[in-house]
């Protein structure tokens, strides 16, 4: 190793030490020799490295190009902020890389042990944000291939899952059987969450199907008292002008958007322009509070849907009820559609703060109040016979309508709309094919990460030891390589998976 | 440190291989992380989806670009590095390119139920043998 010819003649032998450098090999003629070797190795394998991701990036190319819809909707489920982040991270732990190329070559030894330092700290960094990442999708089964039901959809909101797996909102039914007084069978449900998909018609859910007709009426209001001698509203209705409004709120998801436009109007003197619009459908499901439980139904933005899991379970009754008061409370306003009254078997009549072009026309017509009726028939209570005919029809709720009117939605809020409405809708077909392709381009970029976590390590327990020289840096330098072309992937990862536009 | 000074102001060649200055290192860090900015504010601007695309591609072939050339030192490399280098993002382009012009040579796979076959295709049928 030390009897090397050509090491007395070094041209750089200002240096003094190069010719007795343990770690030059003695199959190489000097330093500069197995220097070249190695870079010239390294090179090969980056060239191999590109090879073996390009095959990815031929997957993710050809299913873009053939699926863009997928990749559109997908993205969203990506958090921009942590990719940006884990860019910046790469790209500062590639420049320390670098640096220590330089520090190694200038016999800098403390910058030296700083930079490997830091580029393991950017590297780990990096990995802790995959990790958090990485969590968040296997918690909402946003998963590759059959392992893709994600619970939410790309915009957050909860979406009926096929293997009801989804924490908190719909895993399995607990529940014991009871015999009530009237000898009825019920199922009375001690925990857990129901799946979306059993709250209407099944028997384990205490509760009233019914078929129901929502009716918009028109009438003059009348001024009057209530039980208590407040002043209240009542709507004298119209002969004839009645109307089915069934089903006016169209399910988005099937029937493309919901109705444009945004009411501005005064009810009470209060003047609102609401985010709602209109919305009636009949609710099938009732505020039950019976067993600690409630399932709000809830129209907002156009859509109706019910609650996806219910809330509860409650301790008691009245924090159900006073729970299920404070949900009402908040669908006041335009498009309300409250729960619980169709399933209770009557007739009950719900203020609609609702405009139509003909009243906007007509400004006369002022003194003139819509409601919206719900008239159901065959009410069949499942479960809990006795508990609904018990509770008396909610009482006719009118306000006064002073003005009201009418504009139509911005290009920019048509195009947020709509844009919501995309997003929160269930993914599109073969949407588990860009995550089956982010796991396998993320993944194996972290595996290159983790890689060169040990790699870093070992170089620094290296150059703690004082093992590198102008003469030697070698291993730094084939490092930091490798480290740049795992930054360099990542430059490409991070615009086409999480920046699509 | 004192000997080594020097070397800090330009970039030479130092012993067995080039030191890149700091005034090059931090100029490709501080740009590189400038366009990430850049790449993150363009997606927020509507320019068309194959131009955003377009676009973020473009910077990410410049940050790749600069990677390659100062932090690896291709630029003051020798050049059968490059030539290394290149030839893989050349065969890689390749491998993209005629996948690409491949993909859309076949037809799309119908998969039918049983009980519910397609119509069945319509041209010259073989005359069966006497």
């Amino acid at each position: 190793m030390s009897e090397q010819p050509h090491a007395a003649h070094d041209d750089h032998g200002d240096h003094g030490h190069g010719d007795v450098n343990p770690f030059v090999q003695h199959h190489y003629d000097d330093a500069k020799h197995q220097f070249d070797s190695g870079k010239f190795g390294i090179w090969l394998f980056l060239a191999q490295e590109v090879l073996f991701f390009s095959a990815l990036f031929v997957a993710y190319i050809l299913y873009r190009s053939h699926h863009p819809e997928i990749y559109a909707y997908a993205h969203k489920y990506l958090d921009t902020k942590m990719g940006a982040i884990n860019t910046a991270v790469l790209i500062f732990s590639s420049l320390t890389a670098a640096w220590a190329v330089r520090a190694a070559q200038l016999r800098q030894q403390k910058l030296l042990l700083a930079c490997l330092a830091t580029t393991i700290a950017c590297a780990c960094t990096f990995l802790v944000v995959k990790y958090f990442e990485y969590t968040h999708k296997v918690h909402e089964h946003i998963l590759f291939g059959t392992k893709f039901d994600p619970c939410v959809s790309s915009n957050d909101t909860p979406l009926a899952t096929k293997l009801n797996l989804c924490p908190g909102t719909k895993t399995t039914i607990e529940s014991r059987e009871i015999v009530d007084d009237q000898k009825a069978h019920v199922l009375q449900v001690t925990g857990g969450c129901f799946p979306n998909v059993a709250i209407d018609a099944d028997t384990t859910t205490p509760g009233v199907q019914a078929n129901c007709k929502v009716y918009e009426v028109r009438g003059k209001l009348k001024k009057d008292k209530d039980a208590g001698g407040k002043e209240i509203f009542t709507l004298v209705e119209t002969p004839g002008s009645r109307k089915d409004v069934t089903n006016r709120c169209r399910d988005p998801w099937n029937e493309g958007l919901a109705e444009e436009g945004v009411e501005t109007v005064e009810i009470d003197g209060k003047k609102e322009e609401p985010e709602k619009f209109p919305c009636w459908k009949p609710s099938f499901q009732p505020a039950v509070c019976k067993t600690g439980w409630f399932f709000p139904w809830t129209c907002e933005g156009g859509k109706c849907e019910r609650s996806t899991g219910g809330e509860g379970p409650f301790d008691s009754l009245a924090e159900c009820s006073s729970k299920r008061n404070d949900a009402e409370s908040k669908l006041k306003g335009l498009g309300k559609a409250t729960v619980g009254e169709c399933a209770r078997g009557g007739a009950s009549a719900i203020l609609v703060d609702y405009n139509d072009k003909e009243e906007r026309e007509s400004p006369t017509l002022e003194e003139e109040g819509v409601k919206i009726v719900t008239d159901c028939t065959g009410a069949t209570s499942v479960g809990a016979p006795d508990y609904f005919k018990a509770t008396p029809p909610a009482p006719l709720a009118v306000g006064k309508k002073t003005t009201s009117s009418r504009r139509d939605l911005t290009e920019h809020e048509k195009h947020e709309k709509e844009h919501n409405l995309l997003y929160s809708g269930p993914p599109p077909e073969h949407t588990s094919m860009f995550f089956t392709i982010y796991f396998a381009m993320t993944g194996l970029h972290g595996i290159h990460v983790l890689i060169g976590i040990f790699v870093f390590i070992w170089l620094l327990i290296r150059a703690t030891k004082g093992h590198f020289t102008p003469d030697y840096f070698g291993p730094i330098d084939f490092a930091a390589l490798y480290w740049h072309i795992v930054d360099l992937i990542w430059i490409f990862l991070f615009p086409l998976l999480y920046l699509i536009h | 440190m004192a000997t080594t000074a020097h070397h800090d102001e330009h970039d030479d060649h130092h012993g067995i291989s080039h030191v890149a200055s700091t005034k090059v290192l931090l100029g490709t860090g501080g740009s590189l992380l400038f366009l990430t900015i850049i790449t993150v504010a363009a997606t927020k601007v509507d320019f068309g989806a194959s131009m955003n695309l377009i676009i973020a591609m473009i910077i990410a072939i410049i940050k790749a670009t600069l990677v390659v050339l100062f932090f690896m030192h291709l630029k003051y490399d020798k050049v059968f590095h490059s030539v290394v280098f290149v030839s893989a993002i050349l065969a890689a382009a390749l491998f993209v390119g005629f996948t690409l012009m491949d993909s859309n040579q076949y037809q799309y796979t119908n998969i039918w139920h049983p009980e519910d076959p397609p119509p069945a295709p319509v041209g010259p049928r073989l005359v069966a043998p006497t």
